[in-house]
C-alpha cells in the first residue's frame, strides 16, 4: 500500500475507534435533550466523573476494566439524577436556555469538585502494558478494541432496551409527544429521571473509554465536550442513531484533519462540523427522530 | 345513573382568559353525544378540562359520581376516560404496535389480546403494524389514535373533532368507526365541526357558544330546528 494511502487507512481506523467512543456521551446528550428539551452540557463533569469512578474501582480496589466501567455508568448516573433533581429541575420551568445555561454551571462545579478530591495531575488506569496488533499495515491497540467493543457493548444494550423493554418504548413515547404520554399514563416525572441516569451513566462510561485510551484528569470531560456535542448536533441533536452517525463524521473528521494540520487545531473541526450543519441542514443528518 | 357529568364549569389557559363560563354537560352510558358550535365556543376546552389537561377554576366532573376534576391526566386515564387530541394525537417515530402498546400503557396485562382486537377492528392498521405512525394518512391516524384510545377499555371515549382534515371519503369511513365503536358498548363524546354528521350519528347533542350552553337536546331535534339548521348546519 503507498505510504499515504497506509497514513489514510490508519487514520480512518483511528477516528472510527474515536468515534465510536464519543458516540457513548454523545447519545447521553441526545437521549437527554430527546426528552427534557435542553442540551445539558453538564455531560463534560459527568464524563469525568465516570472516568474518576472507574480509577477509584480500577486502581485504588483494583478491579479489572468491564467491572470498574460498569461502576463508571452507575456512579456517574446517579450523580446525573442527584444533579438534575435538585439542580436543573428548579430551571426547566424558565425554559431551556436558562436550563442550559445552569447546566454549564453544574458542570463547573462538579469539575471543581472532582479537582477538591483527586487534585489536578493527570492519572492513569491500571492496564497491562500490551504490543499493537499489525494488520495490513495498520495499527491496532488490544486495549483500542477492547473499548470499541464496550461501546459498541453499550450502545446494543441501550438499542435493545429502547426498542423491547416497556420503559425503554415509555422513553421514546415522551420524546415523541409528551402531552400524549401524559394522557396515556406514563409518568414524565419517573421518564425524566431513567433518562438522566442512562445519559449521564453513558457519559460517565464515555468519559472512562476516553481515560482508557489516553489519561484522565478533572478536565477530562470538558475537553471532550465540544467533540460530544458536534456529534450530536451533526447526527440531529435528539436522534440516536443521529449521534452514532454524528461522532463518526466528528472523530473520522477530526483523524483526517492532521493530514493538514497540527493536532492543535483538531477541536476545529467540532466547530466547523457545528457551522456547516446549522447552515446546510439544521436538523442534522439524521433529524431529529428519537430512535 | 349518568356515567359523566359536568356543572358550572369555568375554565381557560389563564384565570384572565377564561374560555369556558358555566357549561353543563352530561353523557349517559352507552350513547354518543355531540358537542358542536362555532370556533371559539370552548368545545375543545370542555374535552381537555374533562381529561385533565386544564384544570377548572370553578365547576365539578364526576364520572360515576367520583369527582375526577384537579386530577392528573393519566389518573383520570386510569379512572376510565381516555381522551384523544384533535392534532398530535399518535407517537410519529413509533411502529403503529407500539403505538398501540402505548395506549394500553396504563393497564400492562392484556395489552397483546387487545392490541389482536384493535387490528380486527381496524384491518389497515394491521396491515401497516409494523410502519411509523408518521407514515400513516390523516384518517389512519386518527382511526390509531381512535385504537390506542380503546387500549384501556374506557368507559368514555372523548374525541375532539376527528373528522378535522380529513377528506370527505375518510371522514365517511371514520364517523363509521366511530359507530361501530359504540355499537360495541363504548360511550363517545364527540366535538365535531361538522355539525350535520354530528348529530346524523349522535344520540343527543350540546350546542355551545362563546363558552356557555347554547341549545342542549335530542340530536335529532336539533337538526330539525330551522334556527339551527340555518345557523350551525348552513341553511
Amino acid at each position: 500500500m503507498p505510504p499515504i494511502l497506509a497514513e489514510i487507512a490508519q487514520l480512518v481506523v483511528n477516528g472510527i475507534m474515536t468515534g465510536t467512543i464519543l458516540a457513548v456521551p454523545a447519545i447521553g446528550l441526545t437521549s437527554i435533550h430527546a426528552v427534557l428539551r435542553f442540551p445539558n452540557f453538564a455531560v463534560a463533569s459527568h464524563a469525568t466523573v465516570g472516568a474518576f469512578a472507574g480509577y477509584v474501582a480500577n486502581v485504588k480496589l483494583g478491579l479489572p476494566v468491564l467491572p470498574s466501567v460498569v461502576l463508571a455508568f452507575l456512579v456517574a448516573g446517579a450523580v446525573g439524577v442527584a444533579a438534575d433533581e435538585l439542580v436543573l429541575k428548579p430551571f426547566r420551568a424558565a425554559g431551556f436556555i436558562t436550563t442550559a445555561i445552569a447546566s454549564i454551571a453544574l458542570t463547573i462545579a462538579l469539575e471543581n469538585l472532582v479537582r477538591f478530591g483527586f487534585g489536578n495531575e493527570l492519572r492513569g488506569y491500571d492496564l497491562p502494558i500490551m504490543r499493537d496488533w499489525r494488520l495490513g499495515g495498520i495499527r491496532v491497540g488490544p486495549q483500542q478494541l477492547q473499548n470499541l467493543a464496550i461501546a459498541v457493548a453499550a450502545m446494543a444494550a441501550l438499542f435493545a432496551f429502547l426498542a423491547f423493554t416497556r420503559t425503554g418504548k415509555a422513553m421514546r413515547a415522551v420524546a415523541d409527544n409528551p402531552m400524549l404520554a401524559s394522557i396515556k399514563g406514563i409518568n414524565a416525572d419517573v421518564v425524566a429521571r431513567l433518562v438522566s441516569f442512562v445519559g449521564m451513566g453513558l457519559a460517565g462510561l464515555g468519559g472512562m473509554l476516553i481515560g482508557l485510551d489516553t489519561t484522565i484528569d478533572p478536565l477530562t470531560g470538558f475537553r471532550a465536550i465540544l467533540s460530544v456535542f458536534a456529534a450530536a448536533v451533526v447526527g440531529g441533536l435528539g436522534s440516536i442513531p443521529g449521534a452514532v452517525v454524528g461522532a463518526l463524521t466528528v472523530g473520522v473528521g477530526e483523524e483526517l484533519c492532521l493530514l493538514f494540520l497540527s493536532p492543535d487545531y483538531r477541536s476545529a473541526v467540532g466547530f466547523t462540523a457545528i457551522l456547516l450543519v446549522l447552515t446546510l441542514r439544521p436538523r442534522g443528518i439524521l433529524g431529529q427522530r428519537a430512535y | 345513573m349518568t356515567l359523566l357529568n359536568v356543572a358550572g364549569l369555568v375554565a381557560g389557559y389563564s384565570a384572565a382568559d377564561e374560555i369556558l363560563k358555566g357549561v353543563d354537560f352530561a353523557i349517559e352510558p352507552g350513547e354518543i353525544v355531540g358537542i358542536i358550535g362555532p370556533n371559539g365556543a370552548g368545545k375543545s376546552t370542555l374535552l381537555k378540562a374533562i381529561a385533565g389537561l386544564l384544570k377548572p377554576s370553578r365547576g365539578s366532573i364526576t364520572l360515576n359520581d367520583r369527582p375526577i376534576a384537579g386530577h392528573a391526566p393519566r389518573e383520570i386515564s386510569r379512572m376510565g376516560v381516555a381522551y384523544v387530541p384533535q392534532e398530535n394525537n399518535i407517537f410519529p417515530t413509533m411502529s403503529v404496535r407500539e403505538n398501540l402498546e402505548m395506549g394500553g400503557y396504563v393497564d400492562p396485562a392484556g395489552t397483546r389480546g387487545r392490541i389482536e382486537l384493535a387490528f380486527g377492528r381496524f384491518p389497515v392498521l394491521a396491515e401497516k403494524r409494523r410502519r411509523a405512525a408518521r407514515t400513516l394518512s390523516g384518517g389512519e391516524r386518527q382511526m390509531l389514535a381512535m385504537a390506542m384510545a380503546l387500549m384501556v377499555e374506557p368507559e368514555v371515549l372523548l374525541l375532539d373533532e376527528p373528522s378535522a382534515g380529513l377528506s370527505p371519503v375518510a371522514a365517511e369511513r371514520l364517523f363509521e368507526s366511530v359507530i361501530a365503536i359504540n355499537r360495541d358498548g363504548v360511550t363517545i363524546g364527540m366535538v365535531e365541526q361538522n355539525a350535520r354528521e354530528a348529530l346524523s350519528i349522535a344520540a343527543r347533542a350540546y350546542i355551545l357558544v362563546d363558552g356557555r350552553n347554547h341549545r342542549t337536546g335530542r340530536a335529532a331535534d336539533l337538526a330539525a330546528d330551522p334556527d339551527i339548521r340555518r345557523i350551525f348546519l348552513g341553511g
